[in-house]
């Protein structure tokens, strides 16, 4: 039974998405349990309710055939009858819930960084990357905090869910079962990548179904309504075969090397969710837009000016509130989390360089004077 | 056929013209206080008592969303809780809980006026009540204004800072609280007079007891400024020695200030900071003449139980913040706001504890002020001596209504005042 | 007479027209003596023209979702129409709010208000029999409170929206720069409406039946509104409270839900659903009411069961106070507290599929006449079945999991609320319209419109079932081009659904201009309301009725002279001397 609903499970036709880990061939096996119950009390029901119906119809005035207004044993019956099968579904579901809060000792820790709207899954040594990233057939753990508003990480695949509250660690693990397949081969990818970089766009997921490693992937959703953005705060999950492949992949994104700041710069902001409210095209998005922004003179919140330069860029970084934009007369909304610890110098100084790269003040437009908001100073 | 309109008044309109009359005890012909739709006045008194339980368990529940929220944040965090109710004063806080008592037994007292027809006990009962409202509501306006003057407010607002704890200047929050009910007492008293000069024995009759309830709000203020007024006083002659001081700190900060590094250096000064706690004027010996008389000022007046509770509780706080409420959490099962590192040395924990106390007590008063709004209403109904042995369910009915509002006091007495 | 002659010593009873002067309608004039009638059968109605007017821009505003949906990255909020109309807001921003405001309309100031406080106005002192209920002007002043509420919900709409989804979760709530203060206050006004109007019936209910009218002899719309009374009254209160702290939170920052000054998001959800699910079977219990009574009178058999269907309301009623947290299952509770939210989900499957058995074992060997409401109760049970079965898989762990926060969950309540309460209060309206307004309504019409609506109801939500299960969570606003095809499914559905309800609306509209006038009884049924005229007096009764079983048939009769039913009684009750039956209730438990 429960190996044919998993052929099943991974065909075209089913109503899940691809099962990928351990659970999900768990939590189909209930769904389908349950639903072939339903199915079983639905269509007697359904067919007593429309054949009734339909026999029993009659004329104006015409007396019921019968006027029986009650049958004890009966109803005793289909009212406690049921209930077995509601433990049987409960004891299951339980179970299945159990596995999925129990996390084994030494599973592979990631943790990941919520936000406004986008993902950071920290790999350690200050390797932050959007791509969640783990091994095959080992059991990962995912410690999860958000600074703003409740997520909630949700891989459809996995079938594994949870809320990421700010204000508490919450906590996830699963284990992935099918790796995922290497579809482009790295000169591919780079050929794509130097493309997007002339069309000035970013990776697409979707259109390509591969990561600019050349794996495809599995979804990963947030499934908490965040605001604006929340349909966009989506990344993926590639699993590797093996750990050493992993490191690998680590292992590329965990310093700048001989890469000029710039360049890597504007990795960065792809890849730490800049992009998600800072254009790089002049457009108004959450923040003010990087281009030609370098060296120009801002309004900020409270009535002052200053001048764009490396150490109003490393404060708006750290401590983004201190002093927020203005342009065109409306004050930007404070809502930028602080990238503390989570920036090394080095990376701060790349994307100041990237900032810089993208700077051409003469571009600017004039700005309009400055809104008497009060300051939020922390 | 009556009209709609006409129909449907409840309690004084007689209902003439009913083409149906369906009433059946003879003795009571749908007299003047019966509504049309009730048949007899013992169904319209259950219907009210049972519409007036069920508003008073929507008010217990209402209420328990808060007793739950208070119940939640204790539980975890305890220490703040009892460090912060140390600045609630207890003795204002009992006074309250034995005016509010006295006002529950004059109202049960004027219920049973109303039902053996004692109109004119009926509507001394009723003032009585009434003015103990005003009291707890002057004591209330000590408090709240005395507490915001600190900046002893809800978490976002918290500005109590140890080392400054009562800055010069800022509103005079009294008077604010105070001026709407001068108005009030005023325009009561005016219409006294004109209903005296014009001769309106009825609206004089009404209004002679409203100034008296009236008063009573100042009465309340008078009695919870007596009782904060050593804090009160030193407060004003703190004012001047920071002034004239050149540190810019008076004595009685100064062993403030030894609590205030507590909440940083606790290693060090907390010893010093114990010291000056229990020998409050030897502490102080080596500054100058001005701090010296105030604090001789403080250590003699034993009414002070404001700042002597203040700094108590300054003392619990740094402690417990010294000691460290930082613990981590392995398993998600046990995590809690509290467990979020980064949060815990915000100086807003405290202020946790004082938006409870205002939503909580903020909303009890608002109680109050609708419990003053239907016992007037039922004054002046008693006044005109509308309840008789077959008609007393208004005064019943808002006499169920007080007794839960005091209830609710009782609850919160203890919970909030006495928790250390 | 058709169906067998008068027996010898029994009469006919039938009240016949109401006059000018008796009907509650025209008895009194002016639009004053409307806005300040005390008359519960006015203030129904009046309900009812407010509540369908809040379902109309809440449809409005569900058509503007479906649509938005049909193309994966939206196709109407990023048009050149809306840019105009709203410059300055991103296409995204528009969805939020506009998929937060159809929520919060149709939950706050529809589905919440449809049954209870507009049928239920009208019909609670009618089928009791009394004369009103028990505190008029409370009644009325909750019909204020009502459109107060709107208004604040209004203002929201135009200052600057809503956008945080109808649960005002925290800590989006407390950031968000979108009307949220607003809309709270909106709905804590709303709150003490629906308080006063559950606390009103309890009253009615318990004080004011007449002699005969025992707890067992109410009509189970009495005992579905009583039930749904007390979670009104037991569970709206802490939404008033948790709103009211929500308001400090955002104006004070008082920390109790903020995690920015230490408060605890997890806390809000807790206190949000400890009334919000209740407020699901608020929605739901009155629709169980209607659908007793429809299927009771049209299939012209007893009800089955009547005690197992009595008492399951009152269980639903208290079990669903013990049930909140199965919204929270992924939010972290501990593993303990989120197995035993489990278990007591299912507990409360039972007493819903108790009912549905009831209803079709009463359609078994009945007399069925297939008129609109009927229709309307049948495709309740078949899609209030389907919702309350895929309930089964979101309160089982395992599979919420993987199902939380996705369109099997949109699928699911939608299921219950429309095919369940919004079909139940359609029947409901079908069937008591010859009684509210005199007038009989097309009953082609209505057919057709019942067809439209189950079709494009299932078109519009069965796929979403399967957009659930394979991954697609709610309150996209953009989607992955794989899920094209189901929503383009479901967008089509949708406007089938809202071709079927302006129908509804059309065929009961006509009906005031051209229907035929409403015989005392048009269907059949044997409880009270059927027993005075269409529309009622305004003192409903003549005299007092003489309360007999709600669901006894036997003396109804169909009579082809006068073209309609009357109600055959024994002479010897008819006889003035004897009234024991006008003792007036002492109602003193």
């Amino acid at each position: 039974m429960m190996s044919l609903l998993g052929d099943y499970t991974s065909s075209k036709l089913s109503v899940f998405p691809k099962s990928a880990s351990s659970f999900s061939g768990e939590s189909d096996w209930v769904f389908h349990f349950i639903s072939i119950v339903c199915v079983i009390f639905f269509i007697p029901i359904a067919v007593a309710l429309f054949g009734f119906a339909w026999k029993y119809r009659k004329a104006k005035g015409q007396p019921a055939d019968s006027q029986v207004d009650h049958n004890t044993t009966l109803e005793l019956v289909w009212s406690i009858g049921p209930s077995f099968l509601l433990v049987v579904m409960f004891y299951f579901g339980a179970r299945g819930f159990l596995d999925m809060r129990s996390i084994p000792e030494g599973a592979y820790n990631v943790g990941v960084d919520a936000y406004k709207w986008g993902w950071g899954m920290n790999y350690g040594n200050g390797v932050i990357h959007p791509e969640l990233h783990v091994v095959a057939g080992e059991p990962t753990k995912l410690t999860m905090t958000s600074k703003d508003v409740i997520h909630s990480l949700y891989i459809p695949s996995f079938r594994v869910k949870k809320d990421i509250v700010p204000g508490r660690y919450n906590y996830i693990w699963f284990k992935a079962m099918e790796p995922s397949e290497k579809v482009m081969t790295d000169e591919e990818c780079k050929q794509l990548a130097d493309k997007d970089k002339e069309d000035n766009l970013s990776w697409d997921y979707d259109a390509r179904q591969c990561t600019p490693d050349g794996y495809n992937f599995y979804d990963l959703y947030c499934a908490e309504y965040c605001g604006t953005n929340h349909s966009e705060m989506q990344t993926v999950v590639v699993v590797h075969e093996t750990q050493e492949e992993l490191d690998a992949w680590i292992k590329k994104y965990s310093s700048r090397g001989d890469e000029p700041p710039a360049a890597y710069g504007a990795k960065l902001y792809e890849r730490r969710g800049c992009k998600s409210c800072h254009s790089i095209d002049g457009s108004r998005l959450v923040g003010p837009s990087y281009k030609g922004s370098y060296g120009t003179m801002r309004n900020i919140v409270g009535g002052d000016q200053v001048k764009v330069d490396e150490n109003y860029i490393r404060e708006s970084i750290l401590n983004p509130k201190a002093k927020v934009a203005i342009e065109q007369g409306v004050a930007y909304q404070p809502v930028m989390p602080s990238y503390k610890g989570q920036l090394s110098e080095d990376d701060i100084y790349s994307l100041i360089e990237f900032i810089k790269s993208l700077g051409d003040p003469s571009a600017t437009e004039p700005e309009a004077p400055a809104d008497a908001e009060p300051v939020s100073v922390e | 056929m009556a009209t709609t309109d006409a129909g449907l008044a409840s309690d004084a309109h007689e209902q003439p013209g009913h083409g149906h009359s369906d009433h059946g005890h003879g003795d009571h012909d749908h007299p003047s206080y019966l509504a049309h739709h009730f048949d007899t006045p013992e169904q319209q008194f259950d219907s009210g008592k049972l519409g007036m339980w069920l508003f008073l368990v929507t008010e217990v529940l209402f209420f328990s969303g808060m007793f739950c929220a208070y119940a939640i944040f204790r539980a975890w965090r305890p220490e703040v809780f009892e460090g912060c109710s140390q600045f609630l004063n207890t003795k204002l806080g009992a006074i309250n809980t034995g005016v509010l008592l006295f006002s529950s037994f004059t109202m049960a007292w004027g219920v049973r006026c109303a039902q053996k027809e004692q109109h004119k006990l009926l509507t001394v009962m009723l003032a009585t009540t009434l003015s103990c409202a005003t009291v707890f509501l002057g004591v209330k306006a000590i408090e709240y204004s005395h507490k915001w003057h600190l900046g002893l407010l809800p978490a976002g607002l918290f500005s109590y800072d140890p080392s400054n704890p009562h800055p010069v200047g800022g509103p005079n929050y009294l008077a604010y609280i105070c001026a709407p009910f001068v108005a009030i007492t005023i325009g009561v008293a005016i219409w006294l007079v004109v209903s005296f000069l014009r001769g309106a024995k009825f609206q004089l009759e009404c209004a002679k007891p409203l100034l008296v309830v009236c008063l009573c709000f100042f009465v309340g203020v008078g009695l919870g400024t007596i009782l904060e007024s050593g804090g009160e006083e030193g407060h004003h002659e703190d004012d001047h020695a920071v002034v004239a001081s050149t540190d810019g700190t008076a004595a009685e900060h100064g062993k403030e200030h030894a609590h205030a590094d507590g909440d940083q250096h606790v290693d060090h000064e907390e010893p010093a900071a114990a010291a000056v706690a229990s020998l409050p004027a030897a502490g102080a010996m080596s500054n100058d003449s001005a701090d010296l008389a105030v604090l001789e000022r403080l250590a003699s007046d034993a009414t002070n139980t404001g700042l002597q509770d203040e700094l108590a509780a300054r003392k619990a706080q740094s402690e417990r913040s010294g000691g460290g409420i930082l613990y981590d959490v392995s398993d998600d099962a046990s995590a809690t706001v509290a467990s979020a590192p980064e949060n815990v040395l915000r100086p807003s924990r405290a202020g946790v504890f004082f938006s409870i106390y205002y939503c909580m007590t903020g909303i009890h008063a608002i109680h109050i002020l609708a419990g003053i709004g239907v016992l007037v209403w039922l004054l002046v109904r008693s006044i005109r001596m509308d309840f008789n042995r077959n008609y007393f369910g208004p005064v019943d009915y808002v006499g169920l209504y007080w007794h839960i509002v005091d209830m609710i006091w009782i609850y919160l007495f203890p919970l909030m005042y006495l928790i250390r | 007479m058709s169906a067998g002659s008068v027996p010898s010593g029994y009469e006919v009873n039938d009240p016949g027209y109401p006059t000018p002067q008796e009907n509650y309608l025209t008895n009194s004039k002016g639009i004053l003596s409307w806005a300040f009638t005390l008359d519960h059968k006015r203030i129904g109605m009046m309900y009812l023209i407010g509540v369908t007017s809040a379902f109309l821009l809440g449809g409005l505003l569900a058509l503007g979702i479906r649509l938005h949906l049909f193309a994966p990255d939206g196709i109407l909020f990023n048009n050149a129409l809306f840019q105009w109309l709203a410059p300055d807001k991103a296409p995204n921003d528009i969805y939020n709010q506009v998929f937060t405001l159809h929520g919060a309309i149709m939950v706050f100031l529809f589905i919440i208000p449809s049954v209870p406080a507009a049928l239920g106005n009208f019909l609670v002192p009618v089928m009791l029999g009394a004369k009103d209920v028990a505190f008029p002007r409370l009644n009325l002043s909750s019909f204020y409170l009502w459109v107060g509420g709107a208004l604040f919900f209004v203002m929201a709409l135009l200052a600057s929206g809503l956008d945080t989804g109808w649960t005002f979760y925290t800590p989006y709530s407390t950031t968000t720069d979108s009307s949220v203060i607003l809309a709270t206050t909106g709905a804590f006004v709303l709150g003490f409406s629906s308080i006063f109007t559950g606390l009103n019936f309890i009253v009615t209910i318990n004080t004011m039946r007449p002699p005969g009218m025992t707890w067992f002899r109410m009509p189970l719309f009495l005992w579905a509104t009583y039930s749904t009374s007390i979670i009104q009254v037991l569970a709206t209160p802490v939404l008033g409270i948790t709103l009211l702290l929500l308001i400090a939170e955002r104006t004070l920052h008082i920390g109790i839900f903020d995690p920015e000054y230490n408060g605890d998001p997890v806390t809000f959800q807790h206190f949000f659903w400890f009334y919000s699910h209740p407020a699901v079977y608020i929605m739901i219990l009155p629709a169980f009411g209607i659908i007793s009574e429809l299927i009771s009178v049209h299939s012209h058999k007893r009800i089955f069961g009547y005690r197992f269907i009595a008492y399951s309301s009152i269980a639903i009623a208290l079990l669903s106070f013990i049930v909140w947290g199965h919204h929270m299952f992924t939010s972290g509770m501990s593993p303990i507290t989120t197995i035993i939210f489990s278990a007591l989900t299912f507990t409360v499957s039972v007493p819903s599929a108790i009912k549905v058995f009831n209803w079709v074992a009463t359609m078994f060997k009945g007399s069925i006449s297939l008129t609109t409401p009927m229709v309307y109760a049948i495709a309740f049970i078949f899609l209030f079945t389907i919702g309350g079965l895929t309930g089964l898989h979101l309160g089982t762990l395992a599979t919420d999991m993987h199902l939380h926060d996705t369109y099997f969950v949109v699928a699911h309540f939608h299921y219950v609320m429309v095919g369940g309460t919004v079909v139940a209060f359609l029947g409901g309206v079908f069937h008591w319209w010859p009684k509210m307004v005199g007038k009989m309504y097309s009953e082609a019409g209505g057919l057709l419109s019942a067809a439209l609506v189950f079709i494009g109801f299932n078109l519009t939500f069965l796929p979403q079932f399967i957009l659930g299960s394979r991954g697609m969570p709610r309150r996209y606003a953009t989607y992955d081009p794989e899920f094209a095809p189901l929503h383009q499914m479901s967008t089509y559905g949708a406007l089938i659904l809202g071709v079927g309800l302006f129908v509804a609306l059309f065929v009961l509209l006509m009906s005031l201009v051209n229907g035929k006038k409403a015989p005392a009884n048009p269907w059949g049924g044997a409880t009270l309301e059927w027993n005075c005229t269409s529309p009622p007096p305004f003192y409903n009764f003549e005299r007092p009725p003489v309360v007999g079983d709600p669901y006894e048939f036997g003396d109804i009769r169909w009579d082809t002279e006068l073209d309609r039913y009357v109600k055959v009684e024994p002479q010897r009750e008819r006889v003035p001397s004897e009234t024991p039956a006008e003792t007036p209730a002492h109602a003193s438990e």
